[in-house]
């Protein structure tokens, strides 16, 4: 049998000493929701799995009134469920209760859904694994391999933020809510800690789609941050998929606003499921900024997020799917009570 | 003659399954087991040059390799996907499946046709049928409806997967699996094994989900066989359900091709029918069989069906829930409906006007049924006369659009030679040795409400056996025909036991129930075997069947047609701005003939619209034309309906018997019960918005 080093950190200081003996090979686990399912396909087969999840103190939920908190082990349920994210975040919340089942996200944590791989099928179908039989090309599991999702069967991909290289879509729902919110993502490497914006943390796919995450080496995701604002209420995450539950996104919105009567002061929009990276359109958001909300202008801000939607053969669908989902989501969201 | 009501029993094997102490296959584990895996070929289409088993035969635990020559099954020729090219056998799973990932194989890849639209791909044409006058029917006809009707390739996706124990002990061989034919598997074994039958022996007690899916003998068991008898230990292999998408059978992709003609005075008048199906050469599901149930659900004089395959480069379609009447009921019932709403009829009473009397196919009377009692019942319950007729006229305050729709399904009463073997005991004991498979469908229920309701017997202690080869021959439980054919003859032998037991009694019977009525006679127990054929079925019909051969009959019997109906109402309801489709609710009504487990038969009705929603709205296999093999092959992106999709289910059973099938005047429903809602769903969505969907699964895409 294939061995494999499993060794508990007790601080996030002792995780990133021990990925830096284990010399590249390992991964950092916490549900291992999502790095089990990729080792069982093939696509993942470290030697060392180092599990974070009993680090003290990150998986607390805290706010100063001013920045929420969320460790990077927070339970996605934990999360959802606290009373603070629901009250004053509905969109976080939603994001969460909408993603994967209950038995997940008892689970999963907020961080490492940060990093969660697409489902392509593609990618996902052809790592040799013996559960799976076909064997796919896939640029981003084997870089320069090729794309077989481009002319293949392409339902499901992404319209914006595609290359030559690679369509698919980034899988996430609550990245697309911390995108909208501007979260700051905290890390500890090999090199110290830091803090980036949520809109720096994903890569496009560009010529190096296996390359996902502007993550260095052995860089642990210890925390997430999100500065409150006044949108916070004011704000819902929509999700249209193939079935009402256990579904990853056809489309879907984070969206946040700021009213003054009838009138967008200002707006958040995000998008999932169309696009390769959790996707901010600050085009939808120019167009209800400073106007009336009507369901024709909701409809033509949705419109905008999709001004450079390219689609494939099956999946044009969604340019107009997602535009609808955006624009039921600004109006749900503007509907909401402050 | 029939007329019993049979009260409502609860499942007799509910407390066992809630406890986990029903055994499946897979769940036989023996002393000295060796786990083992499969290794699938990558290529559609070729030969495997070289293969290397090097490496598998050298990883740790790894107990024996079966490669290409090394089995008959194992060939070199690959003729699709998947197909078995290895098994790996070690002491452990995990072994087995590093072993079976560490063979390679190097392959001279051909040519192949993944797809009916593939380049290469052509018709080869099938029987065609043909009564009446349908060339002058639509020449005089006052109304032509015609359409273009798709239905996808699906997998049946029962929970459990193929899960196959193997184990030999003195020269016979044991095979643990589930399935819907143990004696089929135990023939197939003994040809593959070069064994005598009597050596062979396979236990199917429980089956997690049969659907059609585990009616055939599947290649990989005698492969396990074979492992076992080269290892001498017994050997379990459990094919992922990766593995499964490519071995198992599937429902074929089909296109109808229907038109549908109606005379000056509105009535149906005829029908002309083309299809075609992917399939593989001599291929077990045929596609001549499309036409044939749905030709018996109205009365349409005029019928016309031709039929052809297209042959691809895939594992075998085979029958799949709903089988023929599913694909070829979606085209019917929705084409019914346009043309309802294009003669300005009610759809529901444009159906009661054609109630069908004859078999048009056999040419014979049908035996008394109940679809229009199933239609006006199920209308009564849903409402249907709420229904504004024009459709995009229904809608809820916040815009949701709202379709009602109604659709009817049909499928043969077949029946088989059956037989029974019932032994009461004075120590408070029964049991009943009967043939068959307990799939979940509730047979074993059934069979306990029979003999409990004919004998004073304690219903704590009956045990009954069934899908077991060695307890006496098996049918095969497919077809819906299970219940219609293991409850008439396991009446007969309450019947006989009552006879026989009344013999030996005399005129004055002991007090007390049967078993203490025994101890009084001081007979340690009273045993009877009754054998029972379908309606007109020669006596050797017996003889197929304790050798595992054909021994069903039907629908169509000497001077009758049996046929089982079902009427579905959905509500729709369209989102105005995402179009996101959904089920609010649905009301289902059958006549399965005599209910004789009214409990699992409500079941099965619930699933069997959960399992039509699914197929209309969710499920799809994706095939790559350019690999050949399926995209989808897990549970996660192979999308079956869940509990958040479905609405409230309201579901009726008519429970008049037929008179002329059997003593019981039962029908069968396993198979029914999904046919309808699909349709009904088209129809409804049609309601709502004015367009009308002519292929499956409906997606968002399509209403948007």
């Amino acid at each position: 049998m294939q061995g494999l080093n499993y060794t508990f950190a007790r601080s996030a200081e002792e995780a990133v000493a021990q990925f830096a003996g284990a010399g590249g090979s390992a991964r950092y686990i916490a549900g291992g929701t999502n790095l089990y399912d990729l080792m069982k396909l093939g696509i993942e087969r470290p030697a060392h799995l180092i599990d974070v999840s009993r680090i003290d103190g990150m998986d607390a939920i805290e706010t100063d009134g001013e920045v929420l908190r969320f460790g990077g082990r927070a339970l996605m349920a934990d999360v959802a469920y606290a009373p603070v994210v629901r009250d004053e975040y509905p969109l976080l919340s939603q994001s969460l209760l909408k993603a994967a089942s209950q038995q997940l996200r008892n689970m999963a944590t907020v961080g490492g859904n940060l990093l969660q791989r697409t489902r392509c099928m593609y990618f996902r179908n052809g790592a040799g694994s013996s559960s799976m039989v076909g064997v796919y090309p896939c640029n981003k599991r084997e870089p320069h391999s090729g794309c077989s999702a481009i002319g293949g069967v392409d339902r499901t991909q992404a319209v914006l933020g595609t290359s030559q290289a690679c369509t698919a879509v980034a899988p996430g729902d609550w990245p697309v809510a911390l995108m909208a919110m501007d979260a700051t993502i905290e890390t500890l490497g090999p090199q110290g800690a830091r803090a980036l914006p949520i809109a720096e943390f994903y890569r496009l796919p560009g010529d190096t789609p296996h390359s996902e995450f502007n993550l260095n080496p052995g860089e642990l995701v210890t925390a997430i941050t999100v500065r409150k604002t006044p949108a916070g209420r004011r704000s819902t995450y929509h999700k249209v998929r193939d079935r009402e539950s256990y579904a990853f996104a056809l489309a879907s919105a984070a969206v946040a606003v700021e009213m003054e009567g009838a009138t967008v002061r200002a707006a958040r929009i995000a998008l999932g499921g169309v696009a390769t990276t959790p996707w901010r359109s600050s085009a939808a958001e120019a167009v209800v900024t400073g106007s009336t909300l009507t369901r024709e202008l909701a409809i033509q801000a949705g419109r905008a997020a999709f001004a450079d939607a390219r689609s494939g053969k099956q999946n044009a669908f969604k340019i107009e799917l997602g535009a609808r989902v955006v624009a039921d989501a600004l109006i749900i969201a503007a509907e909401r009570r402050a | 003659m029939p007329s019993q009501v049979f009260p409502e029993i609860a499942r007799v094997d509910a407390r066992d399954k809630v406890l986990g102490q029903a055994l499946y296959g897979a769940d036989i584990n023996l002393p000295g087991m060796l786990y083992a895996m499969l290794v699938p070929a990558t290529i559609a289409k070729g030969r495997v040059g070289e293969l290397d088993v090097r490496r598998a035969t050298e990883t740790a635990g790894v107990v024996q390799v079966l490669s290409i020559g090394d089995f008959p099954t194992l060939r070199p020729e690959i003729s699709f996907l998947g197909q078995p090219i290895a098994l790996v056998v070690a002491e452990t799973i995990e072994a087995a499946i590093e072993g079976a990932e560490a063979v390679t194989a190097v392959y001279e890849a051909s040519p192949f046709v993944a797809l009916m639209s593939s380049p290469g791909a052509h018709r080869v044409p099938a029987e065609g049928f043909s009564t009446g006058d349908v060339e002058s029917a639509f020449q005089n006809a006052a109304t032509i409806v015609e359409g273009t009707f798709e239905t996808p390739t699906q997998h049946h996706n029962p929970m459990e997967l193929f899960g196959t124990v193997a184990e030999w002990s003195g020269g016979r061989l044991t095979v643990y699996e589930g399935c819907q034919n143990v004696d089929a598997v135990k023939g197939a074994l003994a040809k593959a094994l070069n064994l005598s039958p009597d050596a062979v022996a396979v236990k199917s007690e429980h089956v997690g989900g049969g659907f059609g899916q585990k009616s055939p003998p599947k290649i990989q068991t005698a492969l396990v066989a074979q492992a076992a008898r080269l290892t001498r230990r017994p050997v379990k292999l459990v094919a992922p359900r990766g593995q499964v998408f490519h071995i198992a059978n599937y429902r074929p992709r089909s296109i109808h091709n229907m038109r549908l003609a109606a005379n000056a005075a509105g009535r149906l008048d005829a029908i002309s029918y083309d299809v075609v199906q992917e399939n593989i050469p001599d291929g077990g599901f045929r596609s001549t069989g499309y036409h044939e149930d749905i030709a018996r659900l109205y009365a349409i004089e005029n019928f016309r069906a031709t039929a052809a395959d297209v042959h691809i480069d895939r594992q075998m379609p085979r029958h799949t829930r709903g089988t023929h009447p599913f694909p070829a009921g979606f085209a019917l019932e929705s084409l019914i409906d346009e043309m309802a709403h294009k003669l300005g009829k009610d759809p529901v009473q444009f159906r009661l006007d054609h109630q069908a009397k004859k078999d048009i196919i056999a040419g014979q009377p049908l035996s008394p049924h109940f679809l229009n009692d199933c239609l006006t019942e199920g209308a009564k319950r849903f409402g249907w006369s709420k229904r504004v007729p024009e459709p995009g006229s229904m809608r809820l305050d916040d815009g949701t659009l709202v379709g009602f729709g109604v659709a009817c399904g049909i499928f043969g009463a077949s029946m088989s030679a059956s037989e029974a073997t019932l032994r009461v005991r004075a120590n408070g004991t029964t049991r009943m040795i009967s043939s068959g498979h307990e799939m979940g469908q509730g047979m074993l229920t059934a069979i306990a409400n029979v003999i409990t309701q004919g004998l004073d017997i304690n219903p704590d202690r009956l045990e009954i056996q069934l899908g077991d080869t060695t307890r006496g021959p098996q049918i095969a439980t497919v077809g819906e025909r299970g219940t219609a054919s293991c409850i008439p003859v396991a009446l007969k032998a309450v019947h006989a036991l009552r006879a026989k037991f009344e013999e030996l009694a005399g005129s004055n019977p002991p007090a007390g129930n049967l078993h203490e009525q025994l101890a009084r006679l001081k007979r340690p127990y009273i045993e009877v075997t009754a054998t029972e054929l379908a309606p007109g079925q020669d006596p050797s019909a017996l003889k197929a069947f304790r050798s595992g051969g054909r021994a069903g009959a039907g629908p169509d019997y000497p001077g009758f047609t049996s046929m089982s109906y079902i009427a579905q109402f959905v509500e729709i309801h369209i989102d105005p701005m995402t179009r996101r489709i959904r089920m609010p609710r649905a009301v289902s009504i059958a006549d399965i003939g005599r209910v004789v487990s009214p409990r699992t038969a409500k079941g099965q009705m619930y699933g069997g619209v959960v399992w039509g929603f699914s197929t209309a709205l969710r499920e799809e296999t994706e095939v790559d034309p350019r690999f050949a093999g399926y995209l989808n092959d897990d549970l996660a992106d192979y999308v079956i309906a869940v509990n958040a999709d479905i609405g409230n289910i309201d579901v009726g059973l008519i429970d008049q018997p037929d008179p002329r099938i059997n003593s019981v005047g039962v029908k069968g429903m396993g198979e029914l019960v999904m046919l309808g809602t699909a349709p009904a769903i088209a129809n409804a969505i049609y309601h709502a918005t004015g367009k009308r969907i002519r292929k499956l699964p409906i997606r968002i895409e399509d209403v948007l």
